[in-house]
């Protein structure tokens, strides 16, 4: 028995001595069979290009962030000019959040003035009716529509990010031509229906069913979704629901997951009444009832039981916007803020000139700067084509909710009283907010879908570490170049990784703490997969530090590239711009490495944990707090 | 340097020499025999091939045995002590003033030193080189250096140190103040010391599994320490079934109430609970474990593998989080010595469930244990529980689906003797 406890001890020494290598993905044993990659992210064939994956591996895959992506062209920057001056007006001067929320529904004035704006098919092709803008042009107009509205964010969100993108992503000619023009106008709204009772991101307890006819010339569609958002005012519905499917091979049948268009005409397609809500009122959620809908073949989305892969692209392709709507919502709320403080007079000064008014602006600055900056690299990355992109999305989605939500709770702080009130509004952008964090795939799920995506390619990497010990002799120059490597990283030499020529001079000591944190992040990670294995699954206290720090770095990354770039561009904001990255680095790093730290060496570390586990199991068996009142009454 | 090299090669030479000499004269000193790397053992202290050598050869004269025996046999009745054996080793040094048949009074002396239970006593084996004389055996030139001066002494002396060594007793300033005394700093003795020094304080953590020095004497204490031994698990608890009755605790009911104590982990625990009633578990044993010099049995409460036709493979479907990856595909090739998969209790053999010892091995008492069992998994009273005991005529001795109602009898109180029997052949 002891002997078999360290033989691993053995292995894992070896493994240790390996290290990382940027260049084991080219070893012949690829070849080697094994289950497929799960498609959570594309790419993952060939080396990914994302920074974030990279930063699992310790590498600086600067491709996409540095330098700071500029996708537009003239054309395209020219018809941006152009919406940006109406959008804007149109939302200053006609919508009315306070009046939508207090309504609990969208004015038919804003509806009727958002078609006439075409907001209703902001991507669509434009021979399709559409105004046919990218992601980074979207992005910017979605961030006008964050500074003032959240709801009408939602409902325009719902329509158009989720609601119909499947058939832009995955629609045959036929379904483009057939549903897009009308979209587009917003003469029909499309829902996205795949949340459940039974449910929220497990995708095998979808209880709807479709079933084939047995003419194969439709499906019987039955079954219920919840919290479906514009799904009392849709005609048009993304369903995702269970179908037989045989596979070929074994000709066994399987239940799969299949995406479909159906339109409410179809028949037995009904809804509830819109539910109550504590933000984001004026957007209209429901559930929606399918009661033997007989929905045609041809409205099968994607392939028939590829409706996990159509659900997962859609989820990932949408994200990038809500970044930029997080990024334009704290704009319009520092103003708010910076209007309180420069106004506002205690003690015969200006609120501004205390400290602690001082710190919370200057965070709330740095807040929406990182955010802007990662919305638009990721929307110009999804421009670029870049297949690599879902978790900078994630990390983009959950910095900016969270971002988001510390600004808008800070301006309630620095306007007091004041902002408790309603009057402001800064109380129901805080409750539309709230959201933000939940849907879409939780905050918590997003970071564990980083972590793992993390693990998941530098785990590749070990894989090939392993294989080339098994021939040591024929990998002999890559073994000892990975070993030279890992001696240099325990000796303190730093794995000769470098920014510098990459950043602004100017930044030079930022780029140096990234350069830092990312190898301390990688050396972390590294030890944790080869301690946990595939059980890192389960680790999700690990996984969450983890997230934390990929996050940290990432943003690290983004506001130094784009930092750099007004730098070199001698933009007037430059040198504000260079204090906003520098604190943010300063930070951060300091947050990576302390997290680092604790994950790598702390004894406490796992007491901690174990704590956690034993206090969550307590309340659990107790139902609530499991101690008495200190009285004892 | 090729000097050097000279002098070695020269001595091992002399030494190899010398034994194909003393081996023609049918004087044969196993020691010789290991040429230039006699000492070159202590590296491995631990190492089974250290077992204390025979110390004296086996022609050695008899009468001078006899007359040094008498040294240690002079007070039958007064207690085998260390100043019982100072005084021997002092009678010795008193008798014999010109330390006639020092050698062979030094290796006699060496042997009894375990029944005297001073094994580990530096100080004891100081005294023991302390016989010795003086400046005697110390080369006085370069070529004596070389040819092995006084090899019957010196290899008596690397005795001393290699009892010392198998006894893991580090020797201090004083033991090498007299091998420089005795043998000079040129000679093999101080080689072993030099050596030894070096290596005992390397090795001195190198068990991953460490026993205390002195293992408890109490038959409870020790199982549980081999118990905590064999688990893995560091949260696997120990349990006492029941404690044994006091010695001098004459009119109980069942005079003899061996201690019973186990261990379970909770995965064991979870892997018993999710056991087809079905299929019978086994209480399997004695097994032995050494523990340093004590020898301890066993038994194991194990069913056997499922077929694979029954194994259930839990499979995590393709597609069930839309947002992250539920299984990572980390295949690490492996090769065969580096088995990550290897689970300690899902052996080929079959999971074991339990670990016990008992102070009886007999069924009755184990019966005990599982009935104690029962208390932590319930689902051990609807499992039918066979009992393989070793020693036993035939494999099974009974089965008993149900051990509340009926309590097996217990085994012939010959049939145990038998077993025990057994056992001590197996040990010795």
């Amino acid at each position: 028995m002891q002997a078999a406890r360290m033989t691993p001890n053995v292995g894992r020494q070896l493994l240790r001595l390996g290290g990382v290598s940027s260049r084991l993905t080219a070893l012949p044993e690829q070849l080697r069979p094994g289950p497929a990659w799960r498609p959570y992210a594309t790419g993952a064939a060939q080396e990914s290009k994302s920074f974030a994956a990279g930063m699992f591996r310790g590498q600086l895959t600067t491709d996409q962030v540095f330098p700071y992506p500029s996708v537009l062209n003239e054309d395209q920057t020219q018809v941006l000019k152009e919406l940006v001056g109406p959008v804007s007006r149109f939302f200053e001067e006609v919508n009315d959040p306070a009046k939508n929320d207090m309504l609990e529904r969208v004015e038919e004035t804003t509806m009727q003035g958002l078609r006439e704006l075409g907001a209703f098919g902001l991507q669509v092709p434009s021979e399709l009716g559409g105004v046919g803008l990218c992601n980074s042009q979207y992005a910017r107009l979605v961030e006008i529509v964050g500074m003032h509205d959240l709801s009408v964010g939602i409902v325009l969100g719902a329509h158009q990010s989720i609601g119909f993108k499947g058939i832009l992503l995955f629609g045959t000619k036929a379904q483009k031509e057939k549903y897009l023009p009308k979209l587009a106008s917003g003469e029909v709204m499309a829902a996205f229906c795949l949340t459940e009772p039974s449910s929220g991101s497990d995708a095998a307890s979808i209880r709807s069913s479709a079933v084939p006819s047995p003419c194969g010339k439709y499906y019987t569609l039955n079954g219920s979704k919840i919290w479906i958002s514009n799904g009392g005012l849709a005609d048009l519905f993304t369903v995702f629901a269970k179908t037989p499917v045989t596979d070929p091979a074994t000709g066994a049948v399987k239940e799969k997951i299949t995406a479909f268009v159906v339109e409410r005409g179809f028949g037995g397609v009904t809804h509830g009444p819109p539910e109550k809500k504590m933000g984001i009122k004026a957007s209209n959620t429901a559930e929606v009832y399918f009661d033997g809908v007989r929905v045609p073949s041809e409205n099968v989305l994607g392939e028939v039981g590829g409706g996990f892969k159509v659900a997962m692209h859609i989820l990932n392709n949408g994200r990038f916007g809500m970044a930029a709507a997080m990024a334009g919502t704290m704009k319009a709320i520092i103003a708010k803020a910076v209007d309180h403080a420069a106004n506002r007079t205690q003690f015969g000064e200006k609120i501004h000139n205390f400290g602690l008014i001082q710190e919370k602006l200057a965070r709330m600055a740095v807040l929406q700067y990182v955010t802007e900056s990662m919305a638009y690299m990721v929307s110009a990355n999804m421009d670029q084509g870049s297949m690599d992109f879902q978790m900078e999305a994630a990390i983009s989605k959950v910095f900016g909710s969270e971002a988001a939500w510390k600004v808008t709770d800070e301006c309630i702080q620095i306007m007091g009283g004041m902002g408790f009130m309603k009057e402001p509004g800064v109380e129901r952008v805080l409750r539309d907010l709230r959201i933000f964090r939940i849907f879409e795939g939780t905050n918590d799920i997003l970071r564990l879908f980083v972590a793992l995506q993390g693990c998941m390619d530098k785990g590749k990497e070990l894989s090939g570490l392993g294989n080339a010990l098994k021939n040591p002799f024929g990998n002999a120059s890559l073994l000892l170049g990975e070993a030279s490597k890992q001696l240099r990283r325990r000796a303190g030499l730093g794995s000769g990784l470098s920014l510098s020529g990459i950043v602004h001079p100017e930044l030079s000591r930022s780029g140096e703490l990234v350069v830092q944190a990312l190898e301390q992040f990688a050396t972390v990670v590294e030890m944790k997969l080869i301690k946990h294995k595939k059980e890192i699954v389960n680790e999700q206290f690990v996984l969450q530090r983890l997230a934390d720090s990929a996050i940290d770095l990432y943003a690290m990354a983004v506001v130094l590239s784009r930092a750099s770039r007004s730098l070199s561009e001698g933009q007037p904001t430059a040198q504000h711009e260079k204090m906003l990255c520098d604190s943010w680095c300063i930070e951060a790093a300091a947050r990576i490495r302390e997290n680092m730290a604790a994950l790598q060496s702390d004894p406490q570390q796992q007491e901690l944990f174990r704590n956690f586990r034993s206090i969550s199991k307590a309340l659990i068996e107790r139902g609530g707090v499991v101690t008495s009142n200190p009285l004892g009454v | 340097m090729s000097w050097a090299q000279a002098i070695l090669l020269a001595r091992g030479l002399s030494r190899g020499w010398g034994g194909i000499c003393r081996a023609s004269f049918s004087q044969v000193p196993l020691q010789a025999a290991h040429g230039l790397h006699c000492s070159a053992a202590t590296h491995t202290p631990g190492d089974s091939s250290l077992v204390p050598r025979p110390p004296k050869p086996p022609r050695r004269p008899i009468k001078a045995l006899a007359r040094h025996e008498e040294l240690f046999r002079k007070a039958p009745d007064t207690a085998r002590d260390k100043a019982s054996f100072v005084q021997a080793v002092q009678d010795f040094a008193r008798y014999s003033v010109h330390k006639r048949g020092h050698v062979d009074f030094i290796y006699l002396a060496l042997r009894k030193m375990r029944e005297y239970g001073v094994e580990r006593d530096l100080a004891v084996y100081n005294l023991l080189l302390d016989i010795f004389p003086k400046e005697v055996f110390r080369p006085r030139s370069i070529f004596q250096a070389i040819f092995y001066h006084y090899p019957r002494q010196q290899e008596c002396g690397i005795a001393v140190l290699e009892q010392m060594e198998n006894h893991g007793v580090m020797p201090n300033k004083e033991t090498e103040f007299l091998l420089i005394q005795i043998f000079g700093r040129k000679s093999y003795p101080m080689l072993k010391y030099v050596r030894m020094k070096l290596w005992f304080t390397r090795f001195r953590n190198i068990n991953p599994f460490p026993l205390p020095r002195d293992l408890p004497q109490d038959p409870v204490d020790l199982a549980r320490l081999a118990l905590r031994h064999m688990e893995p698990d560091l949260s696997a608890r120990v349990t006492v079934y029941q404690m044994p009755l006091p010695k001098d605790f004459k009119d109980a009911v069942d005079p003899t109430e061996p201690h019973i104590v186990g261990i379970q982990s909770p995965d064991q625990q979870a892997a018993l609970a999710c056991h087809d009633p079905a299929r019978p578990v086994f209480v399997e044993g004695p097994f032995s474990l050494w523990l340093r010099d004590r020898c301890v049995y066993y038994h194991i409460l194990r069913a056997d593998p499922l077929p694979p036709e029954e194994r259930k493979v839990e499979e995590i479907p393709e597609e069930w989080n839309l947002y992250y990856p539920m299984q990572l595909d980390l295949a690490y090739g492996r090769s065969g010595w580096d088995d990550y998969e290897f689970n300690i209790n899902e052996v080929e053999e079959g999971p074991v469930f339990a670990i016990c010892m008992a102070g009886a091995h007999d069924q009755a008492t184990l019966a005990k244990w599982i009935h104690g069992l029962q208390e932590t998994n319930p689902a051990l009273a609807r499992i039918p529980v066979v009992f393989r005991l070793a020693g036993s005529s035939g494999e099974l001795l009974a089965s008993s689906s149900g051990l509340e109602g009926s309590s097996p009898p217990p085994p012939e109180g010959q049939e145990e003797d038998d077993n025990q029997q057994r056992q001590q052949q197996g040990q010795s």
